[in-house]
């Protein structure tokens, strides 16, 4: 049996009693403390009692009300004047100001992360369209709306979740852990890395070629069980059936040409310099029916 | 120094970044294109499932009997022995619609000549609850019952999984196809696959089954293989589906 040393023991109360000391931070508010890890509806009531207010749809639009915190935090409520506690929801700390922040804090880091299989989606409203004209067979815009030319938005409310998840179909409105899993450490969310930031969806000529079913470029998403490792997906066949295509256009094989002749040169058609200044992909040349090419190696 | 460190760091990530991955893996660009029955156009089969289980027929052989030999309830047969209104089996077969999901449900099929009973009672239900117009519209779905809203997707995905637990030789990809009939498996290693809808796919009079054998040689590697896939033969058709006339519903 292994015997701790003298050593070793004064450096392990020296430890606890140091993590014993601390004073416990108040103004922030931890999803992955053990005691804050009961069912959700312990705290949040759906739909929160005044949803109209804030929203066109039923909602948690609030903060949970004071019981949720009091049942075990009372001597931190009446701890004097302005007490830390309050700052988690409210952006005064005064008895005679209920303002609070906007529910959920955007200056908050997210504790959750969203679990949604797209496969699944894909099989239930694959065919999702209006009974009359516009046809429209890009059901993935029923979530992912417009975010700028370029660029589509993921959802940021429960808006397009709560058409079908409302109740019946799990997981429920009221089952939060079925889409919210608790992540091991708060993150902010990261724009995800574009590659080709000059494309623009509504664009493509004049007969807006660029609009197509969205599964026609993102070849992946239909099988994708989960967000983890997804992957915007977009093959570069997707582009070169149009843009690099034996007397129509060679958009990708002039750009390989100028990298032949400048080896600094900086692939503009589609790309910003963050990605047109570095080498081609082995795709892009196989494209081209040309080997691959480092710009190092070009004299 | 420490600054000296990142640089490096930071330089090694954006050069492995450029590199290839290790492995080259193939692409097969699917193109399924079907004729309803002689008379009509051969178009792409959009929307429908397709697997690609690894191993030879062969290899794959209980798993194949399995899927020829399976008793299949057709979308029209189970949502009569379930006791859906005329008019909702009208509404789901003017979509080609498996689920109440798949296509928008509006103002006309809750009100007037053309209303579906069971949104009618779900819109009701909700209006009950909310009292809001579109809110009622637009969670209509949560308000039907399970077998008539989900019922018939669960009982499918039932099938698959209990079919697919037999093809035990690795990873089963799965990929829908777009409006054309077109779909990608990607990520492929070189060797031999079967191609399989596993469920067999409705169409006007028939149900149609592809259990074809695919090979991905090293020499398809990093490059995109059409694979061209009909229920009628063609020179550049290499997989052809077995038909069958629909079964006899019960429920008739």
């Amino acid at each position: 049996m292994k015997t701790i040393t003298t050593d070793k023991k004064i450096r392990l109360y020296l430890c606890l009693s140091v993590a014993l000391l601390l004073p416990i931070d108040y103004t922030k508010f931890s999803h992955s403390t053990q005691k804050h890890q009961a069912a959700c509806v312990t705290c949040h009531k759906i739909p929160t009692k005044d949803w109209t207010k804030t929203s066109s749809f039923p909602d948690i639009t609030d903060y949970p009300s004071h019981d949720a915190c009091v049942s075990c935090h009372r001597p931190q409520f009446f701890r004097s004047a302005r007490p830390p506690i309050c700052s988690v929801c409210h952006s005064k700390t005064s008895p005679r100001d209920d303002v609070r922040y906007a529910f959920r804090n955007p200056a908050s880091k997210l504790q959750f992360a969203i679990e949604f299989p797209h496969d699944k989606h894909q099989d239930a409203i694959a065919m999702l369209r209006f009974a009359h004209p516009p046809q429209g067979y890009n059901n993935c815009t029923i979530c992912h709306g417009p975010r700028t030319a370029t660029f589509k938005a993921a959802p940021t409310d429960h808006g397009s979740c709560f058409n079908c998840h409302w109740k019946s179909q799990e997981p429920v409105a009221a089952n939060c852990n079925g889409c919210h899993k608790l992540a091991t450490t708060p993150y902010v969310l990261a724009e995800p890395a574009r590659k080709s930031a000059k494309f623009v969806h509504d664009g493509g000529g004049e007969k807006k070629q660029h609009v197509a079913e969205c599964t026609t470029c993102h070849i992946n998403i239909t099988k994708s069980a989960s967000l983890r490792g997804l992957k915007p997906d977009v093959p570069i066949t997707a582009c070169t059936e149009c843009h690099n295509k034996d007397g129509l256009r060679q958009d990708l094989s002039k750009e390989l040409i100028a990298i032949d002749k400048n080896r600094g040169f900086t692939c503009v058609y589609c790309h910003a310099a963050n990605v047109g200044n570095l080498d081609p992909p082995a795709s892009h040349y196989l494209i081209a029916e040309r080997p691959p090419l480092k710009r190092r190696d070009i004299k | 120094m420490r600054l000296a460190k990142f640089a490096i760091l930071l330089m090694v990530t954006v050069v492995m970044g450029q590199q290839p991955p290790g492995q080259p893996t193939g692409v097969l660009r699917l193109r399924v294109r079907v004729k309803a029955d002689d008379t009509a156009p051969l178009r792409g089969l959009a929307r429908k499932r397709f697997f690609l289980i690894p191993g030879t027929l062969e290899q794959n052989r209980a798993l194949i009997t399995a899927i020829e030999q399976q008793p299949l309830t057709t979308r029209d047969c189970y949502y009569k022995q379930h006791h859906a209104s005329a008019q909702l089996i009208a509404w789901l077969q003017e979509g080609d619609c498996e689920s109440v999901y798949c296509r928008s449900i509006e103002n006309e099929f809750v009100n007037g000549p053309k209303a579906v009973p069971e949104f009618a009672n779900a819109f009701a239900a909700n209006h009950s609850q909310f009292g809001n117009d579109l809110i009622a519209l637009q969670w209509l779905t949560n308000y039907l019952s399970p077998d008539l809203r989900d019922g018939f997707y669960k009982d499918r995905q039932r099938t698959l999984e209990t079919l697919l637990k037999q093809g035990q030789l690795g990873m089963i990809q799965s990929v829908m196809t777009d409006r054309n009939g077109t779909a990608y498996f990607t990520d492929l290693g070189p060797g031999t696959y079967v191609l399989s809808n596993v469920i067999p796919t409705e169409l006007q009079q028939t149900l149609v089954t592809w259990n074809c054998e695919v090979q991905v040689k090293p020499g398809d590697l990093a490059t995109e293989k059409p694979y061209l896939v009909s229920n009628r033969k063609d020179r550049l058709v290499k997989c052809v589906g077995v038909e069958k006339p629909k079964p006899v519903c019960a429920a008739d």
